[in-house]
């Protein structure tokens, strides 16, 4: 049973599935409205120490702030 | 104002509306602010057989759920003003993620036409787009365009024009939500067979779907017509 982490905490070249997000009606939605919806797949493509996660989702790259990808959780495939 | 036409012009960030837009208007535009707040409004005007057009740039959006201003600003342009047509800019590459605003579009009932751009992009990525069937499903007519090249310009001329013709009324697209969601859908639209104020603005269907959204924009038109 793979553990379920947040999104910040993935290295890149890794693909995950999106559990849900944490905090907020707001940033579900806005994430939702951007294709990030719960049991989608992702694949981080550029995480570092510092600055945007950047992920490839349903064909397209999205940036995602560091303080938004904390409250991603997703689950390692 | 039978030669007069207003276009809207909507889309996803970065998906080619301000080349579209340039390519329209050329250099006749004009950069100011939506009223009330910094987002940028840019309107242009051109010609096209006799037809005096004018062009509104609408802030890029995802969805046209409100949170932000940007995407309330979209919203109320369309349901305020009636623009003749809404060219609604698509990548063409990314479908799946630009049909989500295409969709909301027509769920309002917008005069959509939809710009299927960066066209060389889907080519060279070796994939194709069935048009003529993706323009059955969303019921509205469907542009190819490399706006980049100024492709496809002459072609959406033509729609804009045609759709601002059009007499007979464009009808909100139904899609089915399931079961569960129809039946509350039908319940709220049924309540507002009620009330007369908002359904004159806008179609019930899209007012039960944007509630049960939890929109926040609806919500607050609703507690100050004061219907429970």
């Amino acid at each position: 049973m793979s553990q379920i982490i947040s999104l910040a905490m993935v290295s890149p070249g890794k693909t995950v599935q999106v559990v849900g997000v944490r905090f907020g009606w707001g940033l579900q939605k806005k994430l939702a409205d951007m294709g990030l919806t719960p049991g989608v797949t992702v694949r981080v493509l550029n995480n570092q120490i510092a600055g945007p996660v950047i992920i490839d989702l349903r064909g397209s790259r999205l940036a995602l702030g560091r303080g938004m990808t904390q409250r991603v959780l997703v689950k390692e495939l | 104002m039978t030669n007069g036409i207003t276009v809207a012009l909507a889309g996803n960030p970065n998906s080619g509306k301000t080349t579209v837009f340039n390519n329209l208007t050329g250099s006749h535009q004009h950069v100011g602010n939506w009223p009330g707040v910094t987002v940028e409004k840019k309107e242009g005007i051109c010609g096209y057989k006799g037809y005096h057009i004018r062009v509104v740039d609408l802030p890029g959006v995802y969805g046209l759920t409100a949170y932000s201003p940007d995407e309330v600003i979209a919203r109320d342009f369309i349901v305020d003003e009636k623009p003749d047509a809404v060219v609604d800019i698509v990548d063409g590459s990314n479908l799946e993620r630009n049909l989500y605003l295409t969709v909301q579009l027509l769920e309002m009932g917008a005069r959509v036409i939809v710009a299927l751009n960066m066209m060389d992009e889907v080519n060279a990525r070796n994939l194709r787009v069935d048009i003529e069937g993706l323009s059955r499903l969303l019921g509205a007519p469907v542009v190819p365009m490399v706006a980049s090249r100024n492709e496809g310009t002459e072609e959406l001329f033509d729609e804009i024009v045609r759709m601002a013709q059009r007499e007979v009324p464009v009808r909100g697209l139904v899609l089915n939500y399931g079961r569960e969601v129809e039946e509350e859908i039908a319940k709220l639209e049924r309540l507002f067979s009620q009330d007369g104020q908002l359904c004159r603005k806008y179609s019930p269907r899209w007012l039960a779907v944007k509630l049960l959204e939890g929109d926040e924009d609806i919500v607050s038109k609703f507690n100050e017509v004061g219907v429970g």
